[in-house]
């Protein structure tokens, strides 16, 4: 570590970090477009310029995102002459930059819009039009990108150079009619592009699917994991007016995902916004599945344990390990469906795997089952209970119908299911709608959060098995 | 616990006659005073471009497109959370236009706070003032209830401008 006085404070630094990590570091807003931790500097934009004194020679204004540390050097991030330059800058940045906040999907999260608020002038004082280009240029199916309001930090253009190691963008042109562009306008491909509508810190790439989906301050985020591998990248959930996720953005992770997720992931939302939840419980009667008290539907089950022994326990991937402790004493034997590779792994995020708490639950004594086999283990069996979210999704709705009635089937999903073999259903809550912790295939612990509250009488999965294995604790004496 | 002390009656109080024809005498004489009372609906409120009455939304000149483009600062302006509003994308020249956009008129405390809060000069207060209807749902006014062409209320934008550009000069100088 290398000592540098930030304004007037000593503190430590690292050396191989640039001068603005540093500045971040003890909490300095020096404000930044074109630098992101993830990338590699480039210093284009300019508007992180600092003092900075060195030796001998008199302070000088320099951009702090190109500046290595050096030992001793004293840097004031609020001299009048780093302020009065990073004003001239931004004044630039904005000569072109189109005021059409209120209709930019960015507005609210935008550093251009934020630093303009905190810093920049009222008017602007350039008389002359602003650059007219290309307003809404479909970038493929995931990235729309706003010609007029891009400040060319070339965020975007990196992140597919360094990270997907797969250039796609560029900046084309030159002087004031450059434009960010793809080779020969080909759309985007692969399956991490919705990063750089994140890391662009302007309005110029949004997503397809997000435009004019939401105001970003009426989202509320709560930061949870994502679920669709078993990587299990930190993610935040951003639900609007509490009822609908309407994103799914990365949360730097340094030990998971660093700052990215993939497409993949990410538009994984439309899941949880499936309608025909199931609230409460039902039982099957004389003329179908009827609506019972969730405490009633827990006696049946401790009925049927009673009857029939321990039940064939297959519970979801999407199981959380606390789950997994309760739901672990029940079975006779505990399974988890474990459904094939399929086809997206790539060597920077996405496994392959599609159970996100493979490790957790193998830890846990339960084994991996293809869905395929565990319709054969459930056809012979007498009583089994299938559990925890999209369990009825993995082995398919039609063919759990083909499931002959001499079987009890006992279902713990999201959704109901319509079989004859389903006899009780109890509703429980999405991976938006709990807590919980699934562990990764390093064994890196990975905690949902609650973004939004489960429908009106769905209990958390935790409580509903805590009760049931209160009630079945004298039938499953061992 | 407040004690309260009743006032000593006078004889002619007591006597209850009295006060009653002093009572009757001023009920009379308010007959030939000028009246205070107001025959609605018949004789209406004045209402000028300073009456603050329910927000309305603005069309555009072709009195087809709304001026709002949904960016949602009336909807977080307002401080009785009576607006409620959904974007959508548009063919036309601006990319944005309401989807939805719904003010509760029951929740509506006619504030004003939406029309200042507005970059696109797209929700005024009108000077309807009437609100009565059998359901509280039909009082959830949706665009086809709230739009309005621009010469509807153009005294108040006229008055609001005005306004804006006496408390800019004041403002300046002070």
């Amino acid at each position: 570590m290398t000592k540098i006085i930030l304004n007037g404070r000593e503190v430590e630094a690292d050396p191989k970090q640039p001068l603005i990590a540093a500045c971040h570091e003890h909490a300095s807003a020096v404000p930044m477009y074109c630098y992101h931790p993830g990338l590699s500097p480039v210093g284009s934009c300019r508007i992180c310029q600092v003092e900075v004194k060195q030796g001998e020679t008199p302070a000088r204004v320099v951009v702090a995102c190109r500046t290595p540390v050096v030992e001793g050097m004293v840097v004031n991030t609020e001299a009048p002459k780093a302020h009065e330059a990073r004003r001239q800058c931004l004044e630039f940045l904005l000569k072109n930059h189109p005021l059409d906040c209120p209709i930019c999907d960015k507005a609210g999260e935008c550093d251009l819009q934020d630093y303009s608020f905190a810093e920049g002038q009222g008017e602007g004082r350039s008389v002359e039009p602003r650059r007219k280009l290309e307003k809404r240029k479909s970038l493929g199916d995931v990235i729309v990108l706003d010609q007029e309001r891009c400040i060319l930090c070339s965020r975007c253009v990196r992140f597919f150079e360094e990270v997907t190691k797969k250039p796609q963008l560029t900046v084309a042109g030159l002087g004031s009619r450059s434009v960010i562009s793809t080779f020969a306008d080909r759309p985007l491909e692969g399956n991490y592009q919705g990063n750089v509508a994140d890391i662009c810190p302007v309005g110029a790439l949004t997503l397809q699917s997000f435009r004019f989906q939401a105001r970003v301050w009426n989202l509320t985020k709560a930061p949870s994991t994502c679920g669709e591998c078993s990587r299990g990248c930190s993610i935040t959930v951003e639900v609007l007016r509490r009822q609908e996720v309407k994103r799914l953005r990365p949360r730097p992770n340094p030990a998971v995902n660093q700052f990215w997720m993939c497409d993949h992931g990410r538009f994984s939302f439309e899941r949880f916004n499936a309608p025909g939840r199931l609230a409460g419980a039902l039982l099957r009667g004389r003329t179908g599945l009827e609506a019972i008290d969730p405490a009633d539907a827990l006696d049946e089950i401790a009925d049927l344990v009673r009857m029939h022994g321990a039940p064939l326990v297959v519970a979801s991937p999407w199981l959380t390990q606390e789950e997994g402790e309760r739901l672990r004493v029940l079975g006779g034997a505990n399974h988890f469906l474990s459904p094939a590779p399929n086809t997206l792994k790539d060597d920077l995020l996405h496994t392959g795997d599609p159970c996100p708490n493979r490790r957790g639950l193998g830890a846990l004594g339960f084994a991996p089952l293809a869905p395929a086999e565990a319709l054969e283990r459930l056809r012979a069996a007498p009583l089994a209970l299938l559990v925890g979210e999209r369990a009825v999704e993995l082995l398919g709705a039609a063919a759990l119908a083909t499931l002959p009635s001499t079987l009890r089937l006992v279902v713990l999903d999201t959704h109901p299911l319509d079989a004859p073999a389903a006899c009780i259903e109890i509703g429980v809550p999405d991976a938006s709608e709990r807590t919980g912790t699934w562990l990764n295939l390093d064994g890196h612990a990975g905690t949902l959060g609650i973004a939004r509250s489960a429908p009106a009488g769905v209990a958390p999965l935790t409580r509903t098995l805590d009760e049931l294995v209160r009630r079945t604790r004298g039938a499953l004496a061992r | 616990m407040v004690i309260v002390k009743r006032k000593e009656l006078s004889l002619a109080e007591r006597l209850y006659l009295p006060e009653v024809f002093r009572a009757l005498s001023i009920t009379f004489r308010a007959i030939f005073k000028k009246k205070v009372t107001r025959q609605y609906p018949e004789e209406r409120l004045v209402t000028t471009a300073v009456t603050r009455g329910q927000p309305r939304l603005v069309l555009l000149d072709d009195n087809q497109h709304l001026a709002c483009v949904s960016c949602g600062l009336c909807e977080i302006a307002c401080p009785a959370y009576a607006i409620t509003i959904d974007g959508a994308e548009t063919e036309r020249c601006i990319e944005r236009e309401p989807k939805r956009f719904e003010i509760d008129m029951l929740r509506c405390i006619l504030c004003g706070f939406c029309e200042e809060a507005c970059p696109k000069d797209a929700i005024f207060m009108s000077d309807e003032l009437e609100l009565a209807d059998f359901s509280r749902a039909a009082l959830i006014y949706d665009i086809e209830k709230l739009k309005r062409p621009r010469a509807a209320l153009q005294p108040r934008i006229d008055y609001f401008y005005g306004a804006n550009d006496r408390w800019r000069k004041r403002s300046s100088t002070s």
